[in-house]
């Protein structure tokens, strides 16, 4: 199923509870994510970003104006920054549950532990895992639930640059079976070239959006792909 | 911001490019490591008996029996069936008792751990719970509930479960939020999260409390059992006491502790190290 994802006049506010200090992350903030559209949210440190995400994820709600979802709450996948697993409990248990709590057959857990290359590490714990395979089962996590909406919230960000672009060609393979409506927070501009079919540049405070590009290459995308070089140096000049 | 030059495309594959197979797990720790690690516990118990055997030598008095008197007396209980018989009562009582204030435990822990607001309200029955003597519950729960199963239950429950749950509150305020968050964002039900989250994630919390909380069970029923009841390891020791059998009253004490030490032993460690297993292969 195919949702469209709009936050409409959102207003955010956060109050440090020893201080008192409020800050107002949005003021009357709106955006829009087609149905399977990949939305690309990039911005410096104190942006939004992430609460943006925790808007549409409903770990958060807005003080005012509205997070609509198309009506019911979508099915959510998501990749944080940190994969966010049971480290006392195995890779396969890990993503089983989401599974199962999302109502999907468990027989689905084997091959998409397949797709992205864990299956040998189905009966380990995370534990053991390298940071790059600890995000593996947190991305094979995300898609097994079938996903109406997929939240990526700095997904790669913490490993390092050689093992984050082989996660990238690999979500983006993934994507390609099953595209949903989606939303990408990073502070890398090129990985959001890459991934997104819109990128979104959040500046400011309260947070504006104050930079907009459709990325209109075909995918598989190549990241050798000179464009996306074009889209991606269009981006940093607006960041800064 | 970095430019820096992805891979290419082709490099990644789904379901190729795999990670290399999990190494061999090491050898299971040995034979020998395993039959030598009680030796330092089993050396403290000899010094204790030799010292204690010395002094009953020396003194020469009734009230100091020697250890072969000790044995005797252990040695009748066990043939005659007392000691199986009335140890398994008592048993029985501390196990019902535990298990009741576990439950009740993990509920009042779990919600004082994640509410403020619910921690300032039950607080202070904890707090009444852990600095209430343990004699005084178990007098209050005779004169309330006299010989009934009910008893021995509610005392064990009442003196097990302040430290259960205060153990329990502080484990799942160390909780990481992130995993609570995931939980919201994957639906896990409520049950899902209290067996793949919040249990496990409390594991070390959880058995401090547990100790603490059977240690506490083993002092008071057994004042329950010399105060209001007719069987069980206490009431054996009154027994003992009344007719002034030294010996008799350190054959149950003896033997008592032996249990404790099985339980301690044999059942709770066993079962941390499996609940913790997930840490061991980490190190690794």
């Amino acid at each position: 199923m195919s949702t469209r994802i709009s936050l409409d006049g959102v207003d955010k506010t956060f109050t440090n509870r020893r201080t008192g200090e409020r800050q107002q992350i949005f003021r009357d903030f709106s955006l829009t994510l087609a149905p399977d559209e990949l939305v690309a949210v990039v911005g410096g440190s104190g942006t939004g970003k992430t609460t943006l995400m925790h808007l549409i994820a409903g770990l958060e709600r807005p003080d005012r104006g509205t997070v609509s979802t198309g009506g019911t709450r979508p099915r959510l996948g998501m990749v944080f920054q940190q994969p966010r697993l049971l480290d006392w409990t195995s890779v396969e248990t890990n993503v089983r549950l989401a599974a199962t709590a999302a109502g999907i057959d468990t027989t689905e857990v084997a091959p998409i532990l397949d797709a992205v290359g864990l299956t040998e590490y189905a009966r380990s714990y995370p534990s053991v895992l390298s940071g790059g395979q600890r995000q593996r089962v947190a991305v094979a996590r995300a898609f097994v639930v079938r996903p109406e909406v997929l939240l990526l919230d700095e997904p790669f960000s913490a490993l390092d640059e050689l093992t984050a672009r082989r996660l990238r060609l690999l979500l983006q393979q993934l994507w390609l079976r099953t595209p949903r409506t989606g939303l990408l927070v990073t502070h890398n501009a090129l990985e959001a070239a890459f991934l997104a079919d819109r990128v979104v540049v959040l500046g400011g405070r309260p947070a504006e959006v104050v930079g907009e590009y459709r990325i209109d290459r075909p995918r598989p995308r190549s990241p050798e792909d000179p464009e996306l070089f074009d889209v991606h140096r269009r981006i940093v000049a607006a960041l800064t | 911001m970095t430019v820096t030059h992805p891979v290419g495309a082709e490099e990644v594959v789904l379901g190729g490019g795999r990670s290399p197979a999990p190494p061999d797990r090491p050898p299971a720790t040995g034979t020998a490591a395993r039959l030598t690690r009680p030796l330092p516990a089993l050396l403290l118990v000899g010094l204790l008996a030799a010292g204690w055997q010395l002094m009953a030598h020396t003194s020469d008095s009734a009230l100091i029996p020697g250890l072969g008197d000790i044995a005797r007396n252990l040695a009748d209980i066990t043939t005659s069936g007392a000691l199986g018989e009335n140890v398994r009562v008592t048993l029985t009582r501390v196990t019902l008792g535990f298990a009741a204030a576990f439950v009740v435990s993990v509920a009042a822990g779990i919600a004082m751990g994640r509410s403020e607001w619910l921690r300032r309200f039950l607080e202070p029955a904890v707090l009444i719970g852990l600095a209430t003597p343990g004699l005084v519950k178990a007098l209050l729960c005779v004169i309330w509930f006299g010989v009934s199963l009910v008893n021995p239950v509610l005392t064990v429950a009442l003196a097990a479960a302040p430290a259960l749950t205060i153990n329990i509150a502080q484990g799942v305020r160390a909780v990481d939020p992130a995993l609570g968050e995931m939980a919201h964002v994957y639906r896990l039900d409520a049950l899902t999260r209290l067996r793949y989250l919040w249990l496990p994630a409390i594991v070390p919390d959880l058995f401090t409390g547990a100790r603490l909380g059977i240690a506490m069970a083993w002092k008071v029923i057994v004042l329950v059992e010399i105060f209001g009841l007719a069987d069980g390891v206490g009431y054996q020791l009154n027994l003992e006491f009344s007719q002034h059998n030294v010996a008799g009253v350190l054959a149950w004490t003896v033997a008592f502790a032996l249990v404790m030490a099985a339980i301690e032993y044999g059942l709770l460690q066993t079962l941390e190290r499996r609940a913790v297993r997930w840490r061991r292969v980490a190190l690794r």
